[in-house]
């Protein structure tokens, strides 16, 4: 294992969250079981007190998985320097079995993480705890997340070996090669362009429809979500190699290097950001069953859309002008 | 401006699961009528402060649960709670607990100041209630120097600075001589008429016999043992 900081950090984050987690979900059971707000039973009134307390814990445990992701990459990108024959994060991930496993759960567990603030946020503008068994139903999911998490990325960590040569982003998105990575990088790029802007131009017709009529909001929330994967897809099949103007350079970290004016971070922040409202409004809003959650959400929501609409069209902005700006030709030479 | 508490299976025990474990309140049930007076009576330790407590939010119950205008207040989350107290309950401690340092006027303007009033119009009101309290010329006096009397008047005044639609006191004329406690049943008297709810503890006879009560709960170690209607007994 090569000790470093950054990486005592990740793993002392996952322990700790882990630690307060593990009571979290105990508690999660607890609520899914008992919680009846028409009883005046003690247990509910236990659970009602407790509530708070451990929406605290879990807000500070996940704020700080939130946290953890854009560490973990920045480590790994860093030590790119240190392992032969990486050249970017990818070469450290794919040092060994566990590095492009513990990327994409540290990704899920982001996501999760700031849905459950979200839902946490609105629960609290409301009196009668509208969204408490969907919160803690999350929970549930989110602690064998984070612990299978916790326990890749240690695997990844401790078999991190410098001496053995890894390979660089060029074989991972190999278009020979048979990973997803692989397959990303093989699609086509005008029906990928198609997709994104589709993608994206739905999301925003369904904010319009939102602020316009207040109707949408779940498939606003989901078109937001499904703009990741789409979007991700359309970063590995086309707009990196824009980037690099390099018809074979597929590679999505290189884009957070300098060399490149770390445009990869102007792409990446208002994606990340757009998705996690997009999450955690379609998730609050499919439980909205309760009026109190539909007013917390009436006032609430239309700056949440405002601000995940317009991180998607930021996004969107940036692809097209880097396609526009590049010498590279893809489409109809 | 009338508002009806209510309680149902009431239970606060103190220091819960542990060997010195107190049950203050066990197991009451009561609805206080909107726009009365009630007196809860009972000697020492019965658990009437306690219950006054749990009623004014200031406390929550171990078990059961309160209510207001049928809406329960129990297990509202700690910003709806605090907003709820601000806004709907008035309390008058038993020793007053006015802020030292601070001028009469300070000492009543001071819940109003979270609610974002204008100072002036604040301060238009807290001297206006004051002054009908009959302690307006002692506005500007340190609560330190304030006479038994004077202190009380400047606690009711405070606890009634955000208009609430529930006044609770605690004790509240126990340590006033007979003419005092005469003229706080008169102030009493006026808000019953503005049709406030009032709340008062209190093992003092002449409160409990006073006209002006509608009713009087009794309470002994924590258990409601009477619960009288005097107007209904005046009445036959």
């Amino acid at each position: 294992m090569m000790v470093q900081t950054p990486i005592l950090a990740l793993f002392m984050a996952d322990l700790l969250g882990l630690l307060l987690l593990i009571p979290a979900g105990l508690f999660a059971l607890q609520v899914l079981r008992h919680w009846d707000p028409s009883s005046g039973r003690a247990q509910q009134l236990r659970l009602e007190k407790r509530t708070h307390l451990v929406a605290a814990i879990l807000g500070l445990v996940l704020l700080t998985q939130i946290l953890a992701l854009p560490l973990f990459v920045h480590t790994v990108d860093r030590m790119a320097l240190q392992i032969v024959g990486a050249m970017c994060a990818v070469g450290t991930l794919n040092a060994n079995f566990w590095g492009l496993p513990a990327l994409l759960l540290r990704i899920g567990l982001f996501f999760l993480a700031a849905a459950w603030l979200l839902m946490h946020r609105m629960d609290k503008l409301a009196p009668d705890y509208p969204l408490i068994r969907a919160k803690y139903g999350l929970v549930l999911l989110i602690l064998p997340l984070a612990a299978v998490t916790a326990g890749v990325q240690l695997a990844f960590f401790l078999q991190l070996d410098p001496d053995v040569i890894t390979s660089c982003c060029g074989s991972l998105f190999s278009q020979g090669s048979e990973s997803v990575a692989a397959h990303m990088a093989g699609l086509p790029a005008l029906p990928t362009m198609f997709a994104l802007y589709g993608t994206i131009g739905l999301a925003l017709a369904a904010a319009g429809v939102y602020l316009r009529w207040r109707r949408a909001l779940v498939p606003f929330g989901i078109l937001a979500t499904l703009s990741f994967p789409v979007a991700i897809a359309a970063i590995v099949a086309f707009l990196s190699l824009y980037v690099y103007e390099h018809p074979l350079h597929h590679c999505p970290f290189c884009l957070l290097q300098p060399d490149y004016g770390r445009i990869g971070y102007a792409l990446y922040l208002p994606l990340f950001g757009a998705t996690a409202i997009g999450l955690g409004l379609a998730l609050s809003a499919a439980f909205a069953r309760r009026q109190s959650l539909r007013d917390v959400l009436a006032a609430a929501a239309p700056p949440l859309v405002i601000t995940a609409a317009a991180g998607l069209t930021l996004f969107a902005a940036l692809a097209a002008w880097i396609t526009s700006q590049s010498n590279l030709i893809l489409i109809g030479y | 401006m009338t508002a009806r508490v209510e309680l149902v299976g009431v239970r606060k025990i103190f220091n819960e699961g542990q060997p010195n474990a107190f049950r203050a309140i066990d197991g009451v049930d009561l609805s206080l009528p909107a726009g009365g007076v009630t007196v809860l009576a009972g000697p020492s330790g019965s658990g009437k402060t306690t219950l006054l407590t749990l009623i004014g939010c200031l406390a929550r119950p171990t078990e059961g649960r309160v209510r207001l205008d049928g809406r329960d207040i129990s297990g509202l989350p700690e910003p709806f709670l605090a907003a709820l107290r601000r806004q709907t309950f008035g309390f008058v401690f038993q020793r007053f607990n006015l802020i030292r340092g601070l001028t009469v006027l300070e000492n009543v303007m001071l819940p109003a100041y979270p609610l974002g009033t204008p100072h002036r119009a604040l301060t238009r009101r807290a001297g206006a209630l004051l002054q009908r309290l009959g302690v307006g010329h002692r506005a500007g006096a340190p609560v330190e120097s304030l006479s038994g009397g004077e202190a009380q008047r400047t606690a009711i005044a405070r606890a009634l600075i955000n208009d609430p639609t529930v006044l609770i006191a605690d004790e509240p004329t126990a340590n006033l001589d007979t003419a005092l406690s005469l003229a706080f049943l008169e102030i009493v008297s006026g808000l019953r008429a503005e049709g406030r709810t009032l709340l008062l503890s209190s093992h003092d006879p002449l409160v409990r016999e006073a006209s002006v009560v509608d009713r009087v709960a009794e309470l002994r170690d924590g258990r409601l043992v009477a619960d009288r209607d005097t107007l209904a007994e005046s009445a036959q």
